[in-house]
């Protein structure tokens, strides 16, 4: 009885090993594929027959760093989308602590409104924050980029983070109102550290759809002062050389690693689970 | 250092009352206990108290003082929840020492009254945990600290020694009473343990539906009910209660006869008596009915009767014995016996 319990629950393991293999694998296929296009010469990316093993090149390696100042869009993306972080956890956090805890009237629909700017296609307002910016004298800046990073985002980290703040017990508050502490003081020791999984899974979310972002950062960014990457790779795809492949996959996995690395350094945060404890079972 | 005067209290959600007009005058230095079923609105009154809840009609009064517009953190009380409600994120050091960072006392200071108070929940080799890493009691234990770490002008405990296993709560009972009879802090708890109640209180408020019962010592409250929902509260196993007909002084229920009570009332009538002012009895009885239950407890034995349809305990002798459907006479001690009406059940005096 107790061998057979064992054996089943030994293949459920190696089950659940085979399963999430082929789930990763699926996964990690086109991560993979760019990395090995972006690391062979340009003659072995389009041929006839496929070649499984090709020969190991940097050429694009070295042309998207001498040619182009790859290094600064590299720097402009990662400016952008830390401050329009930033600027999201700055005005989203206040913003879902109000939603989610004092009652006044239209609080629902105040809430509903704010999800619902990110229902509306992108192209309507193009062309107004277009006007808006070059009024600014913003155009062609990485402040225009982080401030649009940051109102394309900051629906969903408000409601996110408004998510996070309905779970927490209300008796903590209380709790800490009795202790003597004010709202500020509450936010900021109590709900806060309770709520940071939530903080940190909205930011990653918002730096995913920032490093993706490329409409508005197309028609802010008219000169390599404020390109990103993902408006780089467009560099790739005109003029006299043709569409550079083995370069396009390279600056897709440059742009891809931050977000990776993040995502892995943080992983354990990315969980629910913090306010385990905090009250009776 | 507080006197709290609860006026026409009434607390309200819609059509939900929770509480309908308490009034409850509690004396300074005083240890009060709230009693009552669950739901009754002991939570509710508590949280009116702290000013965490406002209530919807009458006045709180401290020292003199209209509290409703008071906001909590000004009202300097010390409150012990339900769910214990420590923080998650500090350890238990910190959660102890919230209070004492938030009301300014010297950091200096801090460190000895942490650790004072974590020794007397005894909680001094837990400091270090956060409270995810503890057991309900142990939750509930630096629950209690962080309340009795500072001097403020009222405890507010709710449930606090609920999840302890036995010993403990007797321990922590003395711990609490000795503490509040130390430092002379107002302080009103909420039990639903008897003994506890009994044990701690100055006075005992017992709550039903949201509306307050009795007030009175414990004394009064077990000796001299107001009506048959606060007799058959209290006592463990409750006051009998035997409804019944009074006719010139005599009441008779099915297998009850008592005679010698008042003629001053006749009618519908409930007779309530305690299980250990019953005493079986070969001569002149009061009930005869048949043994329904024998249960040797150790230091004397619970036997429950059957008269009529009622079910009737009695305390008997340690070594009391007796054979299932026997009859059995049973003897009241007069003088503790007490009356009610029946329709509104309210005691008759
Ligand atoms: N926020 C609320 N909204 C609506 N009804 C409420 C609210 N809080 C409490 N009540 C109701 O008020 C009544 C009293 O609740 P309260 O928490 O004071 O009971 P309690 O005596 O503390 O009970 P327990 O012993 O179970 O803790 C209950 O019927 C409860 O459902
Ligand atoms: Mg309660």
């Amino acid at each position: 009885m107790a061998s057979q319990r064992r054996k089943t629950k030994g293949e459920n393991l190696a089950l659940r090993y085979a399963i999430l293999g082929a789930w990763a694998l699926f996964c990690l296929m086109p991560v993979v594929w760019f990395l090995s296009i972006g690391l062979r010469p340009r003659t072995e990316i389009i041929t006839p027959t496929p070649i499984y093993w090709p020969s190991f090149s940097l050429d694009a390696w070295h042309m998207i760093w001498e040619d182009w100042p790859m290094g600064k869009y590299l720097r402009n993306s990662v400016l952008a989308i830390i401050g329009s972080v930033v600027i999201d956890l700055v005005l989203a956090i206040p913003a879902a602590y109000s939603l989610s805890r004092f009652q006044y009237r239209g609080r629902e629909d105040i809430g509903f409104y704010i999800l619902s700017t990110r229902m509306m296609a992108p192209a309507i307002v193009a062309v107004p924050i277009f006007f808006l910016f070059r009024t600014l004298g913003l155009l062609d800046t990485i402040w225009a980029l982080m401030l649009i990073y940051a109102a394309i985002n900051l629906s969903f980290v408000t409601w996110i983070i408004r998510s996070y703040m309905l779970d927490i017990p209300k008796e903590l508050e209380d709790a800490a109102k009795t202790d003597g502490a004010g709202e500020i003081r509450i936010l900021w020791e109590i709900i806060i550290p309770a709520i940071l999984p939530g903080i940190i899974t909205a930011s990653v979310i918002a730096m995913i759809f920032a490093i993706n972002e490329f409409l508005f950062t197309l028609l802010i960014a008219s000169t390599p002062e404020a390109y990103t990457m993902s408006v780089a790779l467009a560099n790739f795809t005109g003029g006299s050389d043709g569409v550079i492949y083995n370069a396009i996959a390279l600056v897709a996995f440059l742009a891809f690693l931050p977000i990776f690395l993040v995502v892995v350094a943080i992983q354990k945060h990315l969980s629910r689970g913090l306010t385990m404890g905090a009250v009776k079972g | 250092m507080a006197r709290i005067e609860l006026k026409n209290i009434q607390k309200s959600w819609g059509a939900i009352h929770g509480v309908r007009d308490v009034n409850l005058d509690i004396a300074d230095e005083e240890f009060v206990v709230f009693l009552g079923p669950s739901g009754c609105g002991k939570t509710t009154t508590m949280r009116m108290i702290s000013g965490l809840e406002e209530p919807s009609e009458g006045e709180i009064i401290m020292n003199g003082e209209v509290m409703n517009d008071i906001d909590a953190r000004d009202r300097d009380v010390a409150m012990v929840f339900q769910g214990y409600a420590l923080y998650p994120n500090m350890t238990i050091y910190e959660n102890i020492r919230f209070p004492l960072r938030m009301r300014g006392i010297p950091k200096g200071d801090q460190d000895g009254m942490i650790r004072r108070a974590a020794e007397l929940v005894e909680l001094s080799d837990y400091l270090d945990r956060k409270p995810g890493a503890l057991s309900g009691g142990q939750r509930q234990r630096a629950a209690l600290a962080r309340a009795i770490v500072r001097q403020p002008h009222v405890f507010l405990m709710d449930e606090p020694l609920s999840n302890l296993d036995a010993k403990l709560r007797q321990h922590m009972r003395v711990q609490i009473k000795h503490i509040q009879r130390e430092l002379k802090i107002t302080t009103v708890y909420v039990t639903h343990d008897q003994i506890e109640a009994m044990t701690l209180a100055d006075r005992i408020v017992i709550m039903e539906k949201g509306a307050i019962q009795q007030i009175g010592t414990p004394d009064e409250i077990y000796n001299d009910p107001a009506n048959t929902f606060v007799a058959g509260f209290i006592g463990a196993p409750p006051m009998n209660l035997i409804p019944g007909q009074l006719q010139g002084g005599v009441f008779t229920a099915p297998g009850v006869q008592v005679a010698g009570l008042t003629q001053d009332y006749a009618g519908a009538v409930t007779l309530g008596v305690r299980p250990e002012d019953c005493h079986v009895t070969s001569g002149s009885a009061h009930l005869t009915g048949s043994v329904y239950g024998v249960e040797p407890t150790g230091d004397m034995t619970f036997l429950t009767l059957k008269a009529g349809e009622k079910l009737i305990e009695v305390k008997a002798d340690r070594d009391y014995r007796a054979e299932l459907n026997a009859a059995e006479n049973v003897a009241f001690d007069s003088a503790r016996v007490y009356l009610f009406d029946t329709k509104s059940g309210e005691r008759l005096r």
